[in-house]
C-alpha cells in the first residue's frame, strides 16, 4: 500500500492554522539556534550591552530624573531596550517572511498570514526564555506583589499585537515594494529615538512631545516601567492606553494584509 | 459518474512580469512626476470550462505559457480566478516539484513533519508516518542529518516519499519526474501505479507526449489561455502535432 495508515485530513481551519504555526515557529527557532538552546541567551547580549553603553554615557547626566539613582536608570534603560529590541527583531523578520516563502506559496495552498505570524511567534518564544524571567525578577524585587507580576503581561500582550500589526503591514507591502527594507530601517530608527529609552521623557520639548502620541511603543514602555519599576500598584489607565492603541494597530495591519492578499500571488 | 472538478467560465487576470521591478522609490517618484499608471494586467485564462469526473486521468498539453500550470494552480486553490466558478470535491495532493518545501538547515525528520503539516496533516499523524517515509526513501541512517547534507538524489527521493505517502482523491502532477537511480525509479513507478488506481482522479501536465499518451485517457489542449480542444488522447495528440508542424513550417 502507498499508505498503511488511513489519512485524516479533516482538521478544522483553526486546528490547521495552529499546527502550521507550531511547525513554522519551531522551524524558525531551530534554524536560528541550530538546536542549542544556549544560543537563545545570545539574544540577551544585545540589550544588555546597550544598557551598559547608555548607562556609561548618559547615566550620570540623567540620574537626577531617576531618583538620583544609577540603578534606577539602568533598569529604566533596560526595560525600554527590551521593548525596542523585541519590536525591531520581530518586525524586520516579518517583513521578509511572505516573499521568502513565495516559492512555497506557489506550490501549496497555505494561509499567507501564517508567515509573519510565525516570525513574531518565534520572537515571543525567544522572549519568554530570555528576557521575561529577568523582567519578572525585577518586578518581584521592586513590588513584591503578585498582581504586578500578572499585570506585567498586559503591556507585553500589547507589544505582541503591535508587532503583529506592523508585521502584517510590512510583509504585505514588501511584496509590492522590494526596497521597503531601507525605508523601514529609517522608520525603526525614528521609533527608537522617539521612545524615551535612554533619556527621561521630561526633557522632550512640549511642542515635539505632542507628536510622540504617534509612537505606539511609548505607552507600552511606560506601562511596563510603571508596573515593574515603580513599586506601586499597576496603573490601569496606562495599561488601557497600551492595549487600545495596540489593538488599533493590529487591526489596521491585519485589514491591509487581507485587502492586498489577492494581489500577492501575481508578484511572488 | 461523479464529478469532482468543475470550472465554469474561469477568467484570470494577472499582473505582467515586468511589474516585478517596481519599488517604492520609483513609484513615489513617478507619482510625483505625474507619470504613474496602473500596473498592466494580462489575461492568462480566458473562459475556461472544464469538468473532470471521478477516476478520470486527464492530461493537459499546450505550448509554453499557454496556461497549463496556471490551471492546476487554480484547481489547487493557490490562485483565485478573477471571475467564474471553481468547484472541487475531495482532497487534492499536489505532487510538487520535489523538495520545494524543504528547509536545508532542518533535519530530515523535522522536514518530513514540516512538509506533511503544510500538506494538511497533523503533527501527530506525521510522527506516525515518519518511519514509513524514511524506509521508502531509504534514508533511515540520515534521519537526523540536515537536508543540506544530503545529495540531490536523496532530496528528490525524500520529496517523492512524503508526497506519495497519501491516498488522495485528486492527484496533481506538474511535469513528470524521474527520481534517483534506476532501481529507485522502478520503485517510484510501482508506487505511482498504486496511486493510479481506479478511484483516484489524476491531472497531469507534461511536454512528454509519449508519457501523456500512456498515462491519460482524456486530453485538454490549451492555447493562449483558452481551451482549444478536449477529447480522446490519440485524436488530440495527432491534431496537436499537426498544428505545431504547420507552425514550424511558417517559421521556415
Amino acid at each position: 500500500m502507498a499508505s498503511t495508515l488511513p489519512t485524516h485530513r479533516t482538521l478544522s481551519m483553526i486546528q490547521r492554522y495552529w499546527e502550521l504555526l507550531y511547525v513554522l515557529v519551531s522551524r524558525n527557532i531551530k534554524v536560528r539556534y541550530r538546536g542549542s538552546l544556549v544560543g537563545i541567551y545570545w539574544s540577551l547580549l544585545n540589550p544588555l550591552i546597550m544598557t551598559g553603553l547608555y548607562t556609561a554615557i548618559f547615566g550620570a547626566t540623567f540620574a537626577e530624573y531617576f531618583n538620583n539613582s544609577i540603578v534606577d536608570y539602568v533598569l529604566a534603560a533596560f526595560t525600554g531596550l527590551v521593548v525596542i529590541h523585541f519590536f525591531n527583531g520581530s518586525t524586520s523578520q516579518a517583513l521578509l517572511s511572505v516573499v521568502e516563502n513565495g516559492v512555497l506559496l506557489n506550490k501549496i495552498r497555505l494561509p499567507m498570514s501564517i508567515f509573519p505570524m510565525s516570525m513574531v511567534g518565534a520572537n515571543v518564544f525567544q522572549f519568554c526564555v530570555g528576557m521575561l524571567p529577568l523582567l519578572l525578577i525585577v518586578t518581584w524585587l521592586k513590588s513584591h506583589s503578585l498582581i504586578s507580576l500578572l499585570a506585567l503581561f498586559l503591556p507585553l500582550i500589547s507589544l505582541v499585537w503591535v508587532c503583529m500589526g506592523i508585521g502584517f503591514l510590512l510583509s504585505g507591502l514588501y511584496v509590492f515594494y522590494r526596497d521597503l527594507g531601507y525605508f523601514y530601517e529609517l522608520v525603526r530608527f525614528i521609533l527608537g529615538i522617539s521612545s524615551p529609552v535612554f533619556y527621561p521623557a521630561e526633557i522632550v520639548p512640549e511642542a515635539v512631545a505632542k507628536f510622540l502620541i504617534l509612537n505606539p511603543l511609548i505607552p507600552i514602555i511606560e506601562s511596563i516601567r510603571q508596573i515593574s519599576l515603580s513599586g506601586n500598584l499597576p496603573e490601569l489607565s496606562l495599561i488601557g492606553k497600551s492595549l487600545i492603541s495596540s489593538l488599533i494597530i493590529w487591526f489596521l495591519g491585519w485589514s491591509c494584509f487581507r485587502w492586498w492578499q489577492e494581489q500577492y500571488m501575481d508578484l511572488l | 459518474m461523479q464529478e469532482v472538478i468543475r470550472l465554469e467560465k474561469v477568467k484570470l487576470w494577472r499582473r505582467t512580469q515586468e511589474e516585478f521591478s517596481y519599488d517604492l522609490k520609483k513609484t513615489v517618484l513617478s507619482i510625483a512626476a505625474g507619470k504613474y499608471r496602473q500596473p498592466a494586467k494580462k489575461l492568462v485564462l480566458n473562459n475556461v470550462d472544464l469538468v473532470v469526473e471521478k477516476g478520470e486521468k486527464v492530461g493537459i498539453i499546450g505550448a509554453n505559457g499557454s496556461g497549463k500550470s496556471t490551471i492546476l494552480k487554480v484547481i489547487c486553490g493557490i490562485l483565485k480566478p478573477s471571475s467564474g466558478k471553481v468547484r472541487v470535491r475531495g482532497e487534492i495532493a499536489p505532487l510538487i516539484e520535489l523538495g520545494a518545501g524543504f528547509d536545508p538547515n532542518l533535519s530530515v525528520i523535522d522536514n518530513i513533519i514540516l512538509y506533511g503539516v503544510m500538506l494538511g496533516f497533523s503533527r501527530w499523524e506525521m510522527k506516525q508516518r515518519v518511519g514509513l517515509i524514511l524506509e521508502f526513501a531509504e534514508l533511515e541512517d540520515y534521519a537526523l542529518v540536515p537536508v543540506k547534507g544530503l545529495s540531490s538524489g536523496m532530496v528528490a527521493r525524500l520529496g517523492f516519499a512524503i508526497a506519495t505517502d497519501v491516498q488522495p482523491d485528486i492527484l496533481i502532477l506538474d511535469e513528470v519526474f524521474s527520481v534517483g537511480d534506476e532501481r529507485f525509479k522502478q520503485k517510484c513507478q510501482y508506487r505511482m501505479q498504486q496511486l493510479w488506481d481506479e478511484k483516484t482522479t489524476v491531472l497531469l501536465v507534461s511536454h512528454d507526449l509519449d508519457y501523456v499518451k500512456e498515462a491519460c485517457e482524456v486530453l485538454i489542449w490549451l492555447e493562449k489561455g483558452e481551451v482549444r480542444m478536449v477529447g480522446g488522447t490519440d485524436e488530440i495528440i495527432d491534431l496537436y502535432l499537426i498544428s505545431s508542424q504547420t507552425k514550424k513550417s511558417t517559421i521556415k
